[in-house]
Formats: structure tokens, C-alpha cells, sequence
């Protein structure tokens, strides 16, 4: 009873203004008639019509705003636990895997998210490329797009040290070695990276600050940059939409509908894959040692492994340069009649993109073994006899062989 | 040359003063050591042997005689003052040493225990080449196939034995060995057979030493020793690996075997493991190697069998145990208890290595049991983290129950909306 007049008193005195908010984190599409009381404002923001060939197929952007905002919900349970020191982080992550009621849950909700986002950004932007939805008027929406996809993976590649085991040490290890040998920036970068001689506490806290400060702020601001332009621009019609002939469909109920059960399939995808392939962990790193195999637990760091390994430093320089050319295609290819398939060159570099991500990730997840180059720091401080902390087993051996999912 | 004299008579004296050069002297003083390190080498100009034999001096001064101070002169004699071949040539001057010249060249400095106590050398090495079968060849037979110190130790560059690049190296020794031993026409009149390096470098010893780089292995002269270098005899091979394997050789004792006298011993250690191929018995082969002396199904060979099981057993526990470690590792448990038990488990699977020596099957059963129940212990741990995983599994019938129920009813709905909203229908 109370509970109702509560309600009803939030309902009319509550500023309809307050669901400018959402607007901008794209929970709310239609405009906000802030005249009107607040629940009817959300009734009139949610009847706004979309054009009807907005579909299943748009479902990719929403995918990737949803696990981003279950990576953020996870992370901020993770961060209640995790402590970013060399001493303390790998205990407490494996406090986090064995002791925190569901913590596993959440950790591994969390491993699995930070994959299928990349897969659900690589799927949104290969369908907006190949549509040509990259072209003017929406050049701003697709910079701002491939800048978050850029976002996502400094997110990937500074958490994924933040287990600081074996695994993820020298991983990091060899990716930075792989930086640092980039012409020109690369020595600087992975300085500033690094922040030592070798990966090591600095290196931790740096990744740390970075994944949980730095990071977040500017995937925000880029993704309420997205929506703005998203909503000023709308969805990219097809060739020969006639934008006055089409009634378009509701939000809601028809598109809201969709959005949830894609949502529930999506939560209920990560979730099976956490709990049936939880990420395994490595021993407690250790500059010492170099461990007998890797065991991957990011896409990028296949994508990155297979790139360096088959191709050697140039062809991940390479492949981050033809990255770097989807960002100015839409200064290049302003032309917004002509079809992508009389555009060979063009269509060449989407093509190379995506094929060659998905390539590479295949030959990444058959790579499991540190090369000579990554323990280069190991044997210069075994010269320095400095005793090595932690090890796999009695006999200090590591099962190369299996290889697990992420 | 004439108007040169004059001023290289005065360098020669301040040559002589800082300790550069000078009368010939056994062993220079620690202060003209360390000058002669800190400052230039002797050049032509001061040592006359330079003038010619510049080449030898490069050689020389990589080895550590050049830093003890040590000259030409003092192991080839004559005179280096001079500038004149016949000169400096004259006197008591040696340019090339025999066999039997050079160990006594070598003993003048190796053999005076009052020169080598500085350096911690012993001063006894030519006592030992006596007792060597390389001696008694060389100094009571006048037999030059025999070596002398410089086929093994470079007379110029002579380099420490802890230097990689010496030919007493660890890693080099055997191929210094092997540069006599290896030659089947200089071994043959002695009835000593060759590849017996080759041998070593594939045994146990050899991959220690070669791919481990465990210099602690034994190579040639860690059993036959070095300068007095001979073959051990029979009843002395026990005692030669014993020096190492000391646990081994107390248990093989107390065994049945090393109860045995005389006549009735076998070959110690050798008699399973080989000599210079020392190679591990696979435990799954114990049984059939006993067969190598005792007759097949005899009571010897059952005991050998038994005593196969046992080890085979607390092999395969230890297996079990480790793999259960790694998974409870991965998994992300803390498990510092678990490998403390298993390095316990692992002291007391080589005590059980070493036992199988004394054949004493009951005491082998007691530490069996006792690396069992370590085993036992960390794969329960890891059974109760598998069976977490698998309930973890559980969570999915509920979680896929609510997303199925949500995607039927919401696909329902929307399915109800485009019957009832026909201008809807071209949407996708």
C-alpha cells in the first residue's frame, strides 16, 4: 500500500530529465519530453518508432554494451578481493577461485565476457563495414567505434597480467619484448608500459592502474560519444531504402523484446562457459623460470601469439597498422553510392582484417610454448644466482601437452 | 742497435724494478703480480724472446702462468736479455721439451709444495704420475706413447681447470682423454679397447654433465682419477661409486650382494649399471636384469620381481599425486601443505630407490605405504576440488531453465505482436 503511494509520489514529482541519463548510457533510444511526468516520458521514449529494417542482425552492438557492463559488474565484485601485488595478487586470486562464496562464478564470468565482447565487437564492425555504414555521415560513429574496439583491447591486454601467474608473466612478457622492438615508439611505450627492466611489480601496479581507472573513463566517454552519434545519425539504412515509405516498428515492445532475448542468451552463454571451462591457473609467476608451455586465456592473445610466432614481430606491427587503416578508411572512401564489391582495394583490407583475425586466432590456440627470446631476463638473473621462489610441482614440471579452453 | 743500448740497458732496469721483467724467478712476488696485471704487458723492447715469438706471447698471456708472474725464461732458460738469436739461444736455453724433459720442467715449480701452498695447488702431482698407469709407462718403461703433463694441460695457454676453455674443463675433459684413448691404433698394443667416451657422453653421468650441465657429474677422471690416473680394480668399484653415491653403496652393503666375498662378488655397481655407459635400470626392467646372473623364475629372480612391484607401485603414486597437485594448482587452490607432503613423499620415494639395494623387501613395503598415503591424501584434496567443478555444472538447468523460459515467452510475445500488427510484418 505504501510501497504504491511511494511509487506514485516518485512518478509524479520525479524531473523526467533524470532519463537524459540513460539516453546517454544507450539504455533509452527516443528523445525525452521532459514535460511530461517521468513515467510517461519513458512510455513516450520507448514508443519512439525505428526504421523496420533494424532487426536481429543490429544485435551485435547491444551484445558488446552488455557483456561491457557485465565485465564492469564483475570486475567491481573482483576488486573487492584482488590486491594488485606481486606478494598478494596471486593469492588472492586463488582466495577469489576457492574461498569467495561464487567467486569462481564471477572470476570466470569474467575471463569468458572479456572474449565473447571482442567477438561481438569484431562482428559489429564486420557488419558495418561490409554495409559501408563506415562512410559519411557516419565516419565519427565508426572512428569512435574501432577506438572502443582499441578501448577493449588495452582493457584485455592490461587485465590479462593480473593473475601474475607463470602464464599470463610471460605472456606479457613476450607481447612487451614484441613492442619494444616496434620502430620508432616501441621502446618508449613499453617503457612506459613495463615501468622496469623486465615485467615486474611496477609493471603490475601500472596494468592495474590502468584496467580500473584509466581505462573505464575512457571507454565511458567514447561510448556515450557512440550513442550520441549513433542516435543523431540512426542505423545505416540498405541500398534502396526509401526512408518515407517505411511506417518503422516501436521500441517497445518489438525491439525491446528482441534486446531481451538476445540478453538472456548471451548471459546464458557466458555463464555455461564459465562454469564448464573455468580458466585454469598457473603457478605464481616467476621472472626465474620460464614456464614449459602457455596456456591462453584471451582471443587477443592467440590473434597475437599466431601473429608473432608465423610472422615474427613485423607481421604483428603489420596487422596492428592494418588496424590503425581501418580508422581513416572513412577519410579514404567517402563515396556513399558506389557498393563495396566494385571497391577491391577496400574490401581487400576489411577482408584481410577480419579473415586474418580469425586466421591467426586459430594458429594462436595451437601455440603453447614460451619461445627462447621471452627468457631472456630469466637467464640474466639466474647469472645473479638470485634463489627462484615457487614452483609447478616436486619435479617442476608443467603439463605442455593439454591445453585447455579459456 | 748499437745507439739503441744504452737506453734499452736503462728501460730494462726500470723494467727490473717495477717487476716487469727481470732475473729469472720462480714465482713472482703477490705486489709484481698484481703490477703485471695492472699495467701493459712486457713488450719487444724489454724481453727479448718478444722480438720473435710475439706469437706465443698472446697464447701465454691468456694463461694463468703469464698472471703468476712466470716468464720464458723460466721454463725454457737462456738468456731474454739478449737481442741476438744465438744469444738469447745460449746457456742452458730448452726450445722444445721431450716427454720426460717436460715433467721435470713442470715439477720445478708443481713439485715444491713451498711455491704452490700460495695458490692452493697441490705440490704431489708428480708423485701420483708414478702411481699412474700413465707414469709407470712413461717413467719406469721410457714408453713415449704414455702422456706427459703438457698432452693435457696447453704448456702456454695453460687455463684453470673451472675454465670453459681448458682442456681439463669438465665439459672438455673427456674429449682430452679421448684424444689418446679414441685412437685405436695407440690403444691396441695395450689391449684397452676405444669409445669409451662416446659411451659416457650417452650415460647417466654424461647427459648430467653434458645437457644438464651439472659439473658435479664424474667424467674420465672422476672415477679413474686424473694424474693418477688407473683403472679401478674389481673389489675397488663399490668403494669408486661410493664416493658419490654414498646411501647406495651403505645399502647395497647391507645387501645380499655386498655380504658377498671375494671370488663370489660381482661386479659391484657395474654388474647392473655398466661402467662407462652407467645407465639407470628402468624399474619396470629390475626383474630381467637380476636374469643377467640368476636363473630365470629361481628365487633370486621372484625377490627381484617383487621388489619391481613395490617400486613400480610408489612410481605410479607419485605420478598420481603430482598430476593431482598440478590439477588442485590449477584450479587455484593453495596447496603449500600438499607439496610439502609430496616433497616428503619424494624424500621417501629415493630412500626406496636406495633400499632396493639392501633387497630388503619389508622395510621397501614400510616406505611404500608411507608414500601411498601421501599420494592418497593430495588426491583427495583434488577429488573434492573435481567434485566442486562438477556441481559448479549443476548451476546451468537453472540458469538455461530461466533463459529458455524468457526467450519462449518473450519470442512468444513477439510472434503475437506481428499477427496482430500487420504493417509490422516486414520487419526481419
Amino acid at each position: 500500500m505504501w510501497l504504491g503511494q511511494i511509487g506514485g509520489d516518485l512518478r509524479q514529482s520525479t524531473d523526467a530529465s533524470l532519463l537524459s541519463s540513460l539516453r546517454f548510457l544507450g539504455l533509452l533510444y527516443g528523445p525525452i519530453d521532459r514535460k511530461l511526468p517521468i513515467d510517461q516520458a519513458l512510455r513516450k521514449a520507448w514508443a519512439r518508432r525505428l526504421p523496420s529494417h533494424v532487426g536481429w542482425r543490429h544485435s551485435f552492438g547491444g551484445i558488446a554494451y552488455l557483456l561491457f557492463m557485465m565485465l564492469v559488474v564483475t570486475g567491481v565484485l573482483l576488486s573487492f578481493y584482488y590486491r594488485p601485488s606481486v606478494d598478494e595478487a596471486y593469492p588472492s586470486l586463488q582466495y577469489i577461485s576457492t574461498e569467495v562464496p561464487f567467486g569462481w562464478l564471477v572470476r570466470d564470468f569474467h575471463v569468458w565476457s572479456a572474449n565473447l565482447i571482442v567477438l561481438a565487437i569484431m562482428a559489429h564492425m564486420a557488419r558495418v563495414f561490409f554495409l559501408g555504414a563506415y562512410r559519411p555521415p557516419r565516419e565519427t560513429s565508426w572512428l569512435v567505434g574501432v577506438l572502443l574496439l582499441f578501448i577493449v583491447l588495452a582493457f584485455g591486454g592490461t587485465g590479462y597480467l593480473l593473475p601474475w601467474d607463470q602464464w599470463a608473466y610471460w605472456t606479457t612478457t613476450e607481447v612487451m619484448n614484441v613492442v619494444r622492438q616496434t620502430p620508432i615508439v616501441g621502446g618508449a611505450i613499453s617503457g612506459l608500459l613495463v615501468g622496469d627492466v623486465f615485467v615486474s611489480g611496477a609493471t603490475l601496479s601500472r596494468f592495474f592502474a590502468l584496467h580500473v581507472i584509466i581505462l573505464p573513463w575512457a571507454a565511458f566517454g567514447l561510448l556515450v560519444l557512440h550513442f550520441v552519434v549513433v542516435r543523431r545519425h540512426g542505423a545505416a539504412p540498405p541500398r534502396g531504402y526509401v526512408e518515407t515509405q517505411d511506417p518503422g516498428t516501436p521500441f517497445y515492445p518489438h525491439q525491446l523484446l528482441r534486446i531481451v532475448i538476445v540478453s538472456a542468451l548471451v548471459l546464458a552463454l557466458t555463464l555455461s562457459l564459465a562454469a564448464m571451462f573455468p580458466r585454469p591457473i598457473g603457478d605464481p609467476a616467476t621472472p626465474f623460470e620460464t614456464p614449459e608451455g602457455l596456456v591462453s586465456s584471451w582471443i587477443v592473445v592467440d590473434v597475437s601469439l599466431g601473429l608473432i610466432r608465423t610472422l615474427g614481430v613485423w607481421g604483428f606491427v603489420g596487422f596492428s597498422l592494418l588496424g590503425l587503416l581501418l580508422v581513416i578508411l572513412p577519410l579514404v572512401d567517402r563515396d556513399t553510392e558506389t557498393s563495396l564489391r566494385r571497391k577491391p582495394l577496400v574490401l581487400s583490407v576489411g577482408l584481410l582484417f577480419f579473415l586474418g583475425f580469425l586466421a591467426f586466432w586459430a594458429v594462436g590456440r595451437k601455440i603453447d610454448a614460451v619461445p627462447p627470446s621471452a627468457g631472456i631476463e630469466s637467464r640474466i638473473l639466474d647469472e645473479r644466482a638470485i634463489p627462484a621462489p615457487g614452483e609447478a610441482g616436486v619435479d617442476g614440471s608443467e603439463d605442455s601437452e593439454t591445453r585447455q579452453e579459456p | 742497435m748499437m745507439k739503441l743500448a744504452p737506453s734499452l740497458g736503462s728501460l730494462f732496469v726500470l723494467a727490473c724494478t717495477l717487476g716487469l721483467s727481470g732475473p729469472p724467478s720462480a714465482v713472482a712476488s703477490a705486489s709484481a703480480v698484481a703490477a703485471r696485471i695492472q699495467e701493459p704487458a712486457s713488450s719487444a723492447q724489454q724481453y727479448g724472446c718478444l722480438i720473435c715469438h710475439a706469437d706465443k706471447r698472446r697464447a701465454f698471456q691468456l694463461g694463468v702462468h703469464s698472471d703468476r708472474g712466470v716468464q720464458c725464461h723460466d721454463c725454457h732458460g737462456g738468456n731474454p736479455e739478449s737481442f741476438e738469436a744465438t744469444q738469447a739461444h745460449g746457456g742452458n736455453f730448452r726450445g722444445s721439451f721431450g716427454k720426460l724433459e717436460s715433467l721435470e720442467v713442470c715439477a720445478s715449480c708443481h713439485g715444491d709444495p713451498d711455491q704452490m701452498r700460495q695458490y692452493g695447488l697441490p705440490a704431489d702431482q708428480i708423485a701420483e704420475i708414478r702411481t699412474s698407469r700413465h707414469g709407470q709407462l712413461l717413467l719406469d718403461d721410457r714408453n713415449f706413447d704414455a702422456p706427459t703433463c703438457s698432452d693435457c694441460h696447453d704448456p702456454h695457454t695453460t687455463l684453470r681447470a673451472d675454465d670453459a676453455r681448458s682442456g681439463v674443463h669438465p665439459i672438455n675433459i673427456s674429449a682430452t682423454c679421448a684424444n689418446c684413448h679414441d685412437d685405436e691404433s695407440l690403444m691396441a698394443p695395450y689391449g684397452i679397447p676405444t669409445g669409451q667416451v662416446a659411451e659416457h657422453r650417452h650415460s647417466a653421468h654424461g647427459v648430467a654433465l653434458y645437457e644438464d650441465q651439472n659439473f658435479a657429474a664424474p667424467t674420465c677422471i672422476g672415477c679413474h682419477g686424473s694424474h693418477a690416473a688407473l683403472p679401478p680394480g674389481v673389489g675397488e668399484i663399490s668403494n669408486v661409486c661410493g664416493r658419490c653415491h654414498v646411501n647406495v653403496r651403505r645399502a647395497f652393503d647391507l645387501g645380499p650382494h655386498g655380504r658377498l666375498e671375494g671370488g663370489e662378488a660381482p661386479l659391484g655397481c657395474t654388474g647392473c649399471h655398466s661402467n662407462h655407459d652407467t645407465e639407470r635400470v628402468a624399474t619396470d626392467r629390475l626383474a630381467q636384469t637380476c636374469e643377467g646372473c640368476h636363473e630365470a623364475g629361481g628365487s633370486e629372480t621372484t625377490l627381484g620381481d617383487e621388489v619391481q612391484q613395490v617400486l613400480l607401485r610408489a612410481e605410479n603414486e607419485m605420478e598420481r599425486a603430482n598430476e593431482a597437485l598440478h590439477e588442485l594448482v590449477r584450479g587455484g587452490h593453495e596447496v603449500s601443505d600438499e607439496r610439502f607432503r609430496l616433497r616428503a613423499a619424494l624424500t621417501e620415494f629415493r630412500n626406496l630407490e636406495t633400499m632396493q639395494h639392501t633387497l630388503d623387501l619389508e622395510r621397501m613395503e614400510d616406505v611404500a605405504r608411507l608414500i601411498a598415503s601421501a599420494s592418497l591424501d593430495i588426491r583427495g584434496k583434488a577429488e573434492v576440488s573435481a567434485e566442486e567443478k562438477w556441481e559448479h555444472k549443476l548451476l546451468l538447468f537453472p540458469v538455461w531453465f530461466f533463459a529458455l523460459g524468457i526467450v519462449f515467452l518473450a519470442g512468444y510475445r513477439l510472434r503475437r505482436l506481428r499477427v496482430e500488427t500487420p504493417d509490422d510484418q516486414r520487419t526481419s
